[in-house]
């Protein structure tokens, strides 16, 4: 009898030692916590591409592992920088913040740099504005190509395999174009190439026949774009009715599939434009299993920056899982890791440029569903 | 070349002249500045959207029920923005104007989206070859409803006589109340009357250059500036001012194409960017030199 007491003792001392020793694992994997608050702009002229960036970010952490608690409040920047830094200074003063999904407009994110920096917590944006990653800021981190990969696919794109050399240029007299426009130049310059025919556009110019008429007198084999969406659709839809039969290979507003819903599919015969990912022409199973879940979600389609801010999401959710609790960790992570996401791997360049590929896709003229034809990588 | 060039710069003057005539008519009846007037331009283009969806007809079939919508739009529009404050200052009213702006661009937000939304067409979007020279049919059609449109208000304002009371009211409110001339109501059908040019506009420029809910700002620039040009409180000014705008925007810019010598001279002076700035130059030049406007009255005193 006492034998036995003593053999279920030990049994039940074991037992209790076991569960007491995986106790701190099972208890730190149940209770990984996440406070991921996202400020994007849902109002304002870049209200698709925020409105976007918060549905990316919204269906990772609804996908996100069960064994991270995940707060998360979504707060609209508007378009002005002082609501960026407003919306962040809140988010701080609510407590513990783990990394921010930041805004995809360059200024806000500018505002913002320096009052993540004095916090030390991550930003995790699909801005494409090339000085943010400039800043020395260690606590930024872009998961959309910069200008240098974007547009070195673009010029790659145009000189390698369509191997034209008399390029029109037409790009936006924004931020976003100037920037776009010096690393189009530059680049062609490094191939021996100077455009034929170079011009601003202003967003609010909506008759676009007079570039028009002066790319056709330029006599160019090809058309680079580097404007906005609804301007890059206005472009196309005008050039085919001025009868422009060039090839146009466009920035990545034209990869937007409610820009593409501008133009009638007999309009973008010829067209051609760069991307980070293409959800709508799918490609793996991961990208088709997002393009669905995100359509029945959303019930529009995903476009780039929302494929883009999942995958940052996600890869900083999987910090998380892996162990990352403070926002020191989860900057480690993103600084030092690499991720395999759905459109891409992402891994720091040391800036804090996480995509390092981009795609060119390209419309067959009778449908507006495009297809990847060359990624770089 | 030239024809077609006059062409896109005829249909995109036609669509700001009624634009500029509706912010026009409601200046003179209320003697302030209606900040809303281009987002009931951007607001028309979703009327257009909305009533396309129900009812899959022409643009041309379309528009007497846009404007229709829009009118009555515009009345609960004084409603809300005018009546109420329309014995406080000036100020009081184009504070409104803009606060009530802002909400009809947040409504557009939250209804369909920022992504930009392209109306239907006035008949269909082809084109006309002639000699061959290729006109839009969208671009004539515009030309040709601003003309019917602009004459028709000519007629209602000059031949009828609620135009005669509408014109009373814009002149001198007090005696038009001396003699028997329901103000308010007048106001209100004024109201209704600039809405219905703005539906006709956002119609026509919905489909042209699509329409996104922040189009509101660029549209109430240049019927301000349209005004200013042709003379507060001119309605042929305000016509006139249009055309200026739209001559600028797409006639300047093409000049190398029709001189080709000009773009050896100076190829900078004609981008789009460049004629923007002159546009702007001029319109200073104006007001130093012809303060009154093109044709405006000698006197002014509304701000």
């Amino acid at each position: 009898m006492n034998v036995l007491n003593t053999r279920r003792n030990d049994y039940l001392g074991m037992l209790v030692a076991a569960v007491l020793a995986t106790y701190p694992l099972a208890a730190s994997a149940q209770t990984a916590e996440l406070n991921l608050p996202i400020l994007v702009p849902i109002t304002g002229f870049l209200s698709l591409e925020g409105t976007s960036q918060r549905n990316g970010a919204l269906l990772a952490i609804k996908n996100a592992s069960p064994s991270v608690k995940i707060t998360s409040e979504v707060t609209d920047t508007g378009a002005s920088p002082e609501g960026a830094t407003t919306a962040l200074e809140r988010a701080l003063s609510r407590g513990k913040v783990s990394a921010v999904v930041a805004s995809m407009l360059g200024t806000q994110m500018l505002a913002m740099l320096p009052v993540a920096l004095e916090n030390k917590v991550p930003l995790a944006t699909v801005s494409g504005t090339a000085d943010i990653t400039e800043k020395n800021n260690p606590y930024v981190f872009r998961f959309f190509p910069g200008d240098a990969v974007a547009k070195g696919a673009h010029v790659r794109y145009v000189l390698e395999e369509l191997k034209k050399k008399r390029v029109a240029l037409v790009y936006q007299t924004t931020a976003y174009g100037q920037s776009g426009r010096r690393h189009i130049v530059e680049l062609l310059k490094k191939a021996g190439v100077e455009p034929v025919m170079e011009e601003a556009l202003d967003v609010s110019i909506k008759d676009m026949s007079p570039v028009i008429g002066k790319v056709q007198v330029a006599n160019p084999d090809v058309i680079m774009l580097h404007l906005h969406g609804g301007p890059s659709a206005l472009f196309i839809k005008q050039a085919a009715a001025a009868k422009v039969n060039l090839p146009i290979v466009a920035g990545s507003g034209l990869s937007q599939p409610s820009t593409v819903a501008l133009v009638e599919p007999a309009e973008l015969k010829n067209v051609c434009a760069e991307a980070n990912a293409s959800p709508v022409a799918g490609g793996t199973p991961e990208m088709d299993k997002f393009l669905a879940q995100y359509r029945a979600e959303y019930k529009t389609e995903p476009d780039g920056f929302a494929v883009g801010q999942y995958d940052a999401t996600s890869m900083i959710i999987d910090a998380a899982a892996k162990g990352a609790k403070t926002p020191e960790d989860i900057r480690k992570a993103l600084s030092s890791g690499s991720y395999k996401g759905i459109a891409m791997t992402y891994k720091s360049d040391g800036k804090g440029n996480m995509a390092n590929s981009a795609v060119v896709i390209c419309y067959d003229g009778a449908s507006r569903t495009p297809k990847i034809v060359k990624r770089y990588d | 070349m030239l024809l077609q060039i006059l062409a896109n710069a005829l249909a995109l003057g036609a669509s700001y002249a009624l634009l500029a005539l509706g912010f026009v008519l409601i200046l003179n009846a209320t003697s302030a500045v209606n900040f809303t007037h281009g987002d009931m331009v951007m607001a028309s283009g979703y009327v257009a959207i909305a009533l396309f969806s129900v009812l899959p007809v022409p643009g041309a079939l379309l528009l007497p029920l846009v404007m229709a919508v829009m009118a009555v739009l515009g009345v609960v529009f004084s409603w809300l923005a005018y009546f109420p404050l329309k014995n406080r200052p000036p100020v009081s009213v184009f504070i409104s104007t803009i606060a009530l702006g802002i909400v009809f661009q947040n409504s557009a937000n939250a209804i369909y989206g920022a992504e930009p939304r392209k109306g239907p067409p006035l008949l269909s979007e082809g084109f006309f070859e002639v000699a061959g020279i290729t006109i839009g049919k969208q671009a004539l059609g515009i030309v040709i409803v601003a003309i019917v449109l602009i004459a028709a208000q000519h007629i209602l304002l000059n031949r009828t006589g609620i135009g005669r009371s509408l014109r009373a009211t814009a002149q001198d409110r007090q005696m038009a109340e001396a003699i028997g001339i329901r103000v308010n109501r007048m106001i209100a059908l004024t109201f209704a009357l600039g809405a219905a040019l703005a539906g006709a506009a956002g119609l026509m420029l919905s489909n042209t250059f699509f329409v996104t809910p922040t189009d509101g700002t660029n549209y109430i620039i240049k019927a301000y500036i349209a005004v200013t040009i042709g003379g507060w409180g001119s309605l042929t000014g305000a016509v006139c001012g249009a055309l200026i705008i739209a001559l600028f925007e797409v006639l300047f810019p093409s000049l190398p194409l029709l001189i080709p010598s000009l773009e050896f001279i100076a190829p900078w002076l004609f981008t789009q960017t460049a004629s923007t700035i002159l546009l702007y130059l001029g319109l200073l030049a104006i007001m130093f030199f012809r303060p009154q406007g093109l044709f405006g009255e000698t006197v002014q005193r509304r701000v």
